[in-house]
């Protein structure tokens, strides 16, 4: 073989900076860890009972931020998820006296019948999802709040608030098996199928992958689907945790999600993402939120806070994004 | 004393993590001369050219701007000393004016601190005239209107408002066509006559005799020949370039086809909205050429059949079946499959790995069913990089830091790799260096050979002379002619495409 001419001269460098952004959002995960580890020492932050809290509160933001991640690798967005995610808690709740099948499955229904709606527009009308969800977002959440009348629905079905979000199985949270569960069909959907190499070649360039034989529209339409589906699992979710239902819920979850998978290393234009990274990015905004409330902070404080921790930890981890513009 | 050189370059070295690209380069250009820069894609022109620019710090080495030792430490500071660069894929904003593309880095402010589109508006068209192109470009103009040639001056003019006394041309012919560059030549002598120092990096070298006075070879980091171009022949360059006897009249062997044979692909009477019914067949074992100038429908023939276009009426025969072809997917399903003109807008996904892309067509046929076969997937991409001769530093390099060349392998092995019999290649050889080109032409020709159909499109007509066995001139949508092999050379060919 002859030897390479002018590939060496560039491709070593990237491969360093690759790594190192990687290796960046386990220092960045580290960081805030031991920060929260020393200044909440007394406050039970290291406790196992804090720390399986932690991955309760991570469950729901990770499972959307798995379907986001497909979303943003095929260079597309979604920001009507969080309606989405109120609106299938109502419908199961509202639902459950017909049985936790019947509920569930409608549920998850509704959320893909969004997601679907999403994604004939944005595949077969061709406007930007950008647009196309934030429309969908008022539309849902006016749905939701008319449906329910701005009440809570209560649930006490035991069965069903064991199954989706309220159960252990000794020391681990049934919500805990639901992470994992996603997580893993996430990162075999997106690494092990034609599926997830036809979501990053669509994001990656769209023209070179109609040109090899992808059919663009149709991916992002399914990946739009997908990531409803996941919103209303968590929705579910959300409902079996809190006996619950209510229209605000999931609405301060935008930030975290889309935060999430950033941090994880997706790339907002497209063509790359991993559902590892994801999950270390979800785990971080966990962390964070648990360390906020264990501080003592208000509900003011903790956004103000976590909006800070969030700039803070992309700028860190974003390098690649800054020296393409 | 004699007068002072433009640019003195003395033993310029660069190393990138421990590889030296550049090994002692020296180089030097004298105020309205202009000087070409020649070599293989890795040579080293474009890391010199990216010194001299200001984007990159020599290792060793010494650069003088008319007798003054000088350090660029960035583009800006090269700006400063008068040297600008003409990029390849030009810079320009379309929605803006010319005059307002052309001082976009130096506003003229009137004292209110407003823009003075008046003035700006004089001083653009006093700047086109002392070019010669007044008469076809205003100041006022937008530049999306303006062809793609028209654009190249007005980036030559902005480098010239900057008071540029040294420019850096980087394949300023690659996108014109003929006219256009008889025009440029004719800018390129006026920016002499005054006294501006021209480097011209290009592919072309039959351009280099046309318009340049010297030119240096690069080779594996050093200057290997200077010479004036009024003692220099093609042949000679070549072989400085290659290092070797260039093989410049290379005789492309395939078996005949047998003539009662069935066409692999045959086209009926096909028209989309920019074709009018065009017919042709390509037989097993064949190279079809396509030739036209830019714009004739060359490139809408490959759409329509890859279906791109759609088909208005007329027939597309596989095998000599009527086939429908919707789609991409259609066409690839039908065994036939496209190398785009624009590899690394249609063809890559520029920071995927080689592997990736090169399996991007074929994730169907990998799926078993639902996960997939990354064996199989790993066996065929190795198979394809060592048949291709593809020179990586293994599968997973990103496809964004292989040279055009190999860039290019990787999109035909993309397109090879889904096993279709019908290949369709837009101007493969586009902006490649020679050894690569050739790499390309004798995969074609293998694939070709093993009894598949190949239709073949080439802005360059000695290509197509001497590699297809059959040639169909486009002209404006229509087929005006068929040639055969033995009656197309070089000229016949510039001839009937005009």
């Amino acid at each position: 073989m002859e030897i390479v001419v002018n590939a060496p001269a560039q491709a070593p460098k990237k491969k360093r900076a690759v790594s190192w952004n990687t290796l960046l959002i386990y220092i960045v995960f580290a960081v805030i860890f031991l920060f929260f580890s020393i200044t909440l020492h007394d406050k039970g932050f290291l406790q196992t009972a804090n720390l399986m809290n932690i991955a309760r509160q991570t469950a729901m933001i990770s499972i959307m931020a798995v379907g986001m991640t497909f979303v943003l690798s095929a260079a597309e967005i979604d920001l009507s998820f969080c309606a989405i995610v109120a609106l299938s808690a109502v419908t199961v709740a509202l639902l459950l006296p017909y049985g936790i099948f019947i509920a569930v499955s409608a549920s998850l229904l509704v959320g893909a019948l969004c997601g679907l709606i999403n994604g004939l527009f944005v595949s077969k009308v061709g406007i930007p999802s950008f647009l196309v969800t934030l429309g969908m977002t008022g539309i849902i959440t006016g749905i939701t709040r008319w449906i329910t009348g701005l009440q809570t629905i209560p649930i006490d079905n035991e069965t069903f608030t064991f199954i989706f979000g309220s159960g252990d199985f000794g020391p681990v949270s049934v919500l805990f098996v639901w992470m994992i569960a996603i997580a893993i069909l996430g990162h075999v959907l997106l690494r092990k199928t034609r599926f997830g190499k036809e979501v990053l070649a669509s994001g990656g360039n769209k023209i070179s992958a109609m040109y090899s034989g992808i059919q663009v529209g149709r991916i992002k339409l399914y990946v739009l689907v997908f990531n409803a589906l996941l919103a209303a699992l968590a929705g579910i979710l959300y409902a079996g945790r809190l006996q619950s239902a209510r229209y605000t819920l999931g609405e301060n979850d935008l930030m975290m999600v889309i935060a999430a998978v950033i941090i994880g290393g997706t790339s907002l234009f497209g063509g790359k993402g991993t559902v590892a990274g994801t999950m270390v990015g979800a785990l971080i905004m966990g962390m964070v939120n648990n360390g906020l409330v264990l501080m003592g902070l208000n509900i003011d404080q903790q956004l103000i806070f976590r909006g800070v921790i969030i700039i803070f930890s992309v700028t860190l981890t974003m390098g690649h994004l800054r020296k393409k513009a | 004393m004699q007068r002072p050189l433009a640019i003195k370059v003395s033993g310029l070295k660069k190393q990138f993590d421990g590889i030296p690209v550049l090994k002692g380069v020296d180089f030097e250009l004298a105020p309205g001369e202009v000087h070409a820069v020649v070599g293989q894609n890795g040579a080293g022109k474009s890391t010199l050219m990216k010194i001299i620019n200001g984007l990159y710090q020599p290792d060793e080495g010494e650069i003088e701007l008319f007798d003054e030792p000088v350090r660029l430490a960035s583009p800006r500071d090269a700006r400063a000393a008068g040297i600008a660069m003409v990029y390849q894929d030009l810079s320009l904003v379309d929605s803006m004016s010319v005059a307002e593309n052309m001082f976009m880095a130096n506003w003229t402010e009137s004292s209110f601190g407003l823009l003075d589109q008046r003035a700006m508006n004089q001083q653009a068209q006093a700047l086109l005239e002392k070019m010669g192109i007044a008469d076809e470009i205003s100041p006022e103009q937008p530049v999306a209107s303006l062809s793609m040639g028209q654009q190249q001056f007005l980036e030559i003019a902005k480098a010239i408002s900057q008071n540029a006394r040294i420019l850096i041309l980087d394949e300023p012919t690659a996108s014109l066509c003929d006219q256009e560059i008889t025009r440029l030549f004719e800018v390129i002598e006026r920016l002499k006559a005054q006294g501006v120092a021209i480097i011209y990096i290009t592919h072309y070298l039959r351009d280099i005799f046309k318009v340049c006075d010297s030119a240096s070879v690069l080779r594996d980091g050093r200057c290997v020949r200077r010479s004036l171009i009024s003692q220099t022949k093609i042949e000679t360059m070549l072989a400085d370039m290659l290092g070797r006897h260039a093989d410049s009249s290379i005789n492309w062997q395939r078996p005949t086809v047998t003539p009662n044979a069935q066409p692999l692909l045959e086209l009926r009477q096909v028209s989309t909205s920019d074709l009018a019914a065009v017919s042709m067949q390509v037989y097993p074992g064949q190279v079809v050429g396509l030739a036209g100038l830019l714009g004739s429908g060359r490139t809408e023939i490959l759409n329509a059949i890859f279906g791109l276009d759609t088909i208005r009426s007329g027939d597309i025969l596989v095998n000599g079946h009527a086939v429908k072809i919707r789609s991409p997917r259609d066409a690839i399903q039908q065994g036939i499959n496209l190398v785009p003109e624009d590899r690394r807008e249609q063809g890559l996904v520029l920071d995927f790995s080689i592997s990736d892309n090169m399996l991007m067509s074929s994730l169907r046929k990998l799926a078993s069913p639902i996960l997939l076969d990354e064996h199989r997937g790993q066996a065929i991409v190795i198979d394809l990089i060592q048949r291709l001769q593809i020179k990586t530093s293994g599968p997973q390099q990103a496809v964004r830091y292989l040279s055009g060349g190999n860039q290019q392998k990787v999109v035909i092995g993309k397109c090879i790799g889904t096993a279709a019999r019908i290949l369709l290649l837009d101007d493969p050889t586009f902006g490649i260096d020679l050894a690569a080109k050739y790499d390309i032409m004798r995969i074609v020709n293998d694939y070709a050979a093993a009894g598949n159909a190949v239709i073949f499109v080439s802005s360059e007509y000695s290509e197509i002379a001497s590699f297809c066995d059959t040639t169909y001139i486009v002209n404006k949508g229509r087929i005006t002619r068929q040639m055969q092999r033995h009656e197309q050379s070089e000229e016949q060919l510039l001839a009937a495409v005009q």
